[in-house]
């Protein structure tokens, strides 16, 4: 009996001990060099540079094809991506012909860590400040992240492209040229650290670069509650439409109606940022000093729109509980919502409206209308985009050998031949030329290519991408002319709606501005302004939440307002 | 950070309520005791691992609150700057704001919260058919199982504007009321459902109290008449006191934890302001702006220092009212 007992404590101990390695264990961050052994590995392009990449095996065969690879090494390599919104648990290795395509010419394993727009900035923070990033990253540099980017550059957290990298990959260093933000960040950190990655390349829809986010409309409904069909709208004539819609429901949709949804950081681009475009940044004004956006009577304005969408019910009235997708998927896929700040780039419109709106068993061209947004001047209201979306990272710690051979990849994914095979996947199989020498579509029209309804799920800006699809999109075959032209077309329309008052261009000295004041001044202006708005009585009250917000905050931002118009 | 500082308070939880048991016994008669009943002993072997390796280990961290941190020197590299990240925390309104709210929802936490796993063990002690005690303490107990995440998303179906309550609200020609988006409604929707979810496995302590008390003392107290009530008041009560005496300090050494998990989840936009806590405001200085991991670990530590100095004055207050507090 005593033996019996005592064996019982030593397995309960044991349970614990396991328990606790189970615990210990790290899933997410794997060392790429139990896969890849480490040391100094002959570089996989110093043979290839600027052959390889540009053709190489897939060119030695023709155009890419998934019978006829021919890998860039005999060796197996395997590193960890992390990036924003892969699919949950798919094989980005081997899952489907594209993404094999991709793993028997590099001969490698991906570990594909998916990243929210949730959690994408806070990750990376804990990932790199504590040394334990995955090989390679996608980060989501932007203004409010220009700190973090200085204080991992500053502390080498990041690894620093090779001084000969341009020679070495130079289909990559052309299209990490193109984006603004490569050289300017080149010139700030006296080297690179960051691959931005293009949204155009040779098609660039204006510069300054409008964004493609625009309103996705009920066409139907405008129709029903007697308003007209156009290119744009202003903000109160949206908020007219939800208020219509609300009083009306043309859609018999009942309770469940939600005539205007939008998540809080769409919400506030939609009611503020069209109004006011330096809401959530310092600007020089006319008279040549710097100032606070948010203090600007334009974003009050906004937010008195706002707090009238809301107020009037035109707003979903929980709308700050909303997260991810869920409003698109209110307008798109359940059919309840008139109105939701969408995307507008010629891919996202049709997975949206051939795809998504399926769902709802009504007909997109005669139910979805998308327009742009203009403040309440009559005028396009934005800061320029600049040319980029997220930027490539890689880990201080990455081998040597799958660092080169993902280069290799990267250039060749800047190649025709590459960005090809990203963008419209295989000749022959999914495209050919015509007799004119045009692109054809071979699939069936409106089936995607990528995204988990696609015949390649692991397409999209996931493997082998610095130059992402914008710059196709305008030509891609496997995209319906009809959302091509619209998306040509709204992009023309905010070029020609903006002026160079309401649609900047970027101004480096502030985006890059960084100091210990600068890092104390990180608002989430979609949580303060939608709390202003939710909280309000009437428009006076938003007016006087706004002002004490402002005064409470001038103690962190005066100094950095000093410090700009001392520079 | 926010971790460590979780790890310091409940290492110095550990480490009080140790020592409060070892007091008792000299260290010879300790060493007795652990060798007669070594198997049992060693059970606490992994405990003790646990408090070292996840407690007190990290402890050096907290030198960050005087550093400036620097991930490629390590927290021993990094460079100390004294006081300065302290001066950066009390200039910021947002953090004294944050004090406040933390102490005014943990002591609403202890007038609202803390009785009804008390009550609820008496309830359950009270009831007659065994089975049926199980059953319910089964069913009281499961809620704790479920994470903070599902219990809000239950709390946008059950609450949201289509949800369950306005449906019927509407159904009976109501206007939907604004539980999730109405900052009023924040402070009583976390007591509630931190009662819903943990009253039942709180309950568990007062329950095990309960059945330490001698039977004699009941059947003594029926005989001489006294009516259920009466049971309760004078001999389960008085029986359980010294537990209610003891999770009530260890209650107060935590009143600058507001649950984070619950409060993270629970919160939106609309009840931002009233719900940000200390712990919210730790996470938002940390995570959700440019990381300044100095910043973070003073205020870690400040939340420390203050939990510390509740947990010892409460039991002072406790000795004083004649309990026999954490130390005996």
């Amino acid at each position: 009996m005593r033996t019996a007992k005592q064996w019982s404590y030593l397995l309960l101990a044991l349970v614990m001990i396991v328990s606790l390695a189970a615990c210990g264990g790290n899933g997410t961050t794997p060392d790429s060099s139990a896969a890849a052994p480490s040391g100094t590995a002959p570089s996989s392009s110093a043979s290839s540079a600027g052959t390889d990449g540009q053709s190489g095996a897939a060119s030695d065969t023709g155009s890419p094809n998934p019978a006829t690879v021919v890998p860039v090494s005999d060796k197996r390599l395997k590193f960890s991506m992390a990036v924003n919104a892969p699919i949950e648990g798919y094989d980005y290795t081997a899952g489907d012909p594209y993404a094999k395509w991709w793993s028997d010419r590099y001969n490698w394993d991906i570990e594909m860590i998916g990243l929210t727009g949730d959690n994408w900035d806070e990750m990376l923070r804990i990932w790199i400040n504590s040394r334990d990033m995955p090989d390679v990253c996608i980060f989501n540099y932007t203004t409010k992240s220009h700190a973090d980017a200085a204080s991992w550059v500053e502390q080498e957290l990041i690894k620093k492209m090779p001084d000969d990298w341009r020679t070495r990959w130079p289909n990559a260093a052309s299209v990490v040229d193109k984006t603004s933000l490569g050289p300017e960040m080149e010139r700030a950190y006296d080297g690179v650290y960051f691959l931005p990655r293009a949204r155009f390349d040779e098609n660039l829809p204006g510069d300054p670069l409008p964004n493609h986010m625009c309103l996705s409309i009920r066409k139907d409904w405008l129709e029903a509650v007697d308003m007209e069909v156009k290119d744009a709208y202003k903000i109160s004539e949206i908020i007219e439409f939800g208020k219509r819609v609300k009083e009306k429901d043309p859609g018999g949709i009942g309770a469940n109606l939600l005539p205007i949804t939008s998540r809080p950081g769409y919400t506030i681009n939609m009611f503020v940022y069209h109004n006011s475009q330096n809401y959530n940044t310092f600007y020089k004004d006319t008279d040549g000093q710097y100032k606070w956006g948010a203090a600007h009577p334009d974003t009050l304005e906004g937010l008195k729109l706002y707090y009238d969408a809301y107020a009037s019910g035109a707003l979903n009235q929980e709308f700050f509980t909303l997260k991810g997708d869920d409003d698109r998927d209110q307008f798109y896929v359940s059919g309840v919502a008139g109105a939701v700040y969408q995307g507008s780039t010629s891919t996202g419109m049709q997975i949206n409206q051939e795809t998504r709106f399926k769902n709802t068993g009504l007909d997109p061209d005669d139910c979805v209308h998308l327009a742009n947004i203009l403040g309440e001047d009559g005028k396009y209201h934005q800061v320029d985009l600049i040319n980029y979306w997220g930027t490539l990272i890689f880990s201080p710690d990455i081998d040597d050998e799958v660092f080169e051979r993902f280069m290799d990849m990267l250039d060749y994914g800047c190649t025709e031949e590459g960005y090809r095979l990203q963008v419209a996947a295989f000749e022959g199989e999914d495209w050919e030329y015509d007799a004119n020498g045009n692109m054809v579509c071979l699939l069936p029209e409106g089936m995607p290519l990528e995204g988990a309804n696609g015949k390649y799920p692991s397409m999209g800006y996931l493997l082998g991408c610095l130059k992402l699809w914008d710059d196709f999109s305008f030509e891609n075959p496997n995209v319906i002319e009809k959302y091509r032209t619209r998306s040509r077309d709204l992009y023309a329309d905010r070029v020609k709606n903006g002026s160079p008052e309401t649609f900047p261009k970027t101004d480096w000295t502030v985006w890059t501005y960084d100091s210990p004041a600068r890092r104390k001044v990180s608002f989430d202006y979609a949580t303060e302004f939608a709390n202003i708005v939710v909280n309000a009585k009437s428009a006076d009250d938003v007016e006087a939440s706004w002002n004490a917000w402002i005064d409470s905050q001038m103690g962190l931002v005066q100094p950095v307002l000093d410090e700009l118009n001392a520079l | 950070m926010a971790f460590l500082c979780l790890s310091f308070a409940k290492g110095m939880d550990f480490f009080m309520s140790t020592k409060s048991a070892v007091s008792k016994e000299n260290s010879a008669s300790l060493f007795t005791r652990i060798r007669r009943n070594k198997e049992i002993y060693f059970l606490l072997v992994f405990g003790l691992i646990w408090y070292i390796v996840f407690a007190y280990i990290p402890m050096y961290g907290l030198t960050l609150a005087f550093k400036t941190y620097k991930a490629s020197l390590g927290i021993f590299g990094s460079p100390w700057t004294g006081l300065e990240n302290y001066v950066y925390v009390f200039k910021d309104p947002a953090f004294l704001n944050s004090v406040i709210r933390t102490l005014q929802i943990n002591v609403g936490r202890l007038v609202f919260q803390f009785p009804f796993p008390i009550i609820l063990a008496l309830m359950i002690n009270e009831l007659r058919v065994g089975r049926f005690k199980k059953v319910l303490q089964s069913v009281y107990t499961f809620p704790h199982f479920l994470s903070w995440i599902i219990v809000a998303s239950i709390l946008t179906n059950v609450l949201g504007q289509t949800g369950l309550v306005n449906s019927f609200v509407r159904l009976v020609g109501g206007t939907p009321i604004s539980f999730l988006g109405t900052p009023a409604y924040f402070q009583p929707l976390i007591y509630i459902t931190e009662i819903w979810k943990s009253a039942g496995w709180s309950a568990i302590i007062y329950m095990a109290a309960i059945s330490g008390i001698d039977q004699e003392q009941y059947e003594a107290a029926e005989i001489d008449g006294a009516s259920r009530f009466q049971r309760i008041r004078y001999i389960t009560f008085p029986g359980i006191q010294n537990t209610i005496t003891v999770m009530f300090i260890l209650a107060v050494g935590n009143i600058m934890n507001a649950g984070f998990d619950q409060i993270f989840n629970i919160s939106n936009p609309a009840t931002s302001k009233v719900a940000e806590t200390l712990d919210m405001y730790i996470y938002r200085v940390t995570f959700k702006s440019a990381s300044d991991f100095s910043f973070s670990s003073a205020v870690s530590l400040f939340k420390s220092v203050i939990n510390f100095t509740f947990l010892l004055a409460a039991d002072r207050v406790s000795k004083l009212f004649g309990g026999e507090g954490l130390f005996g």
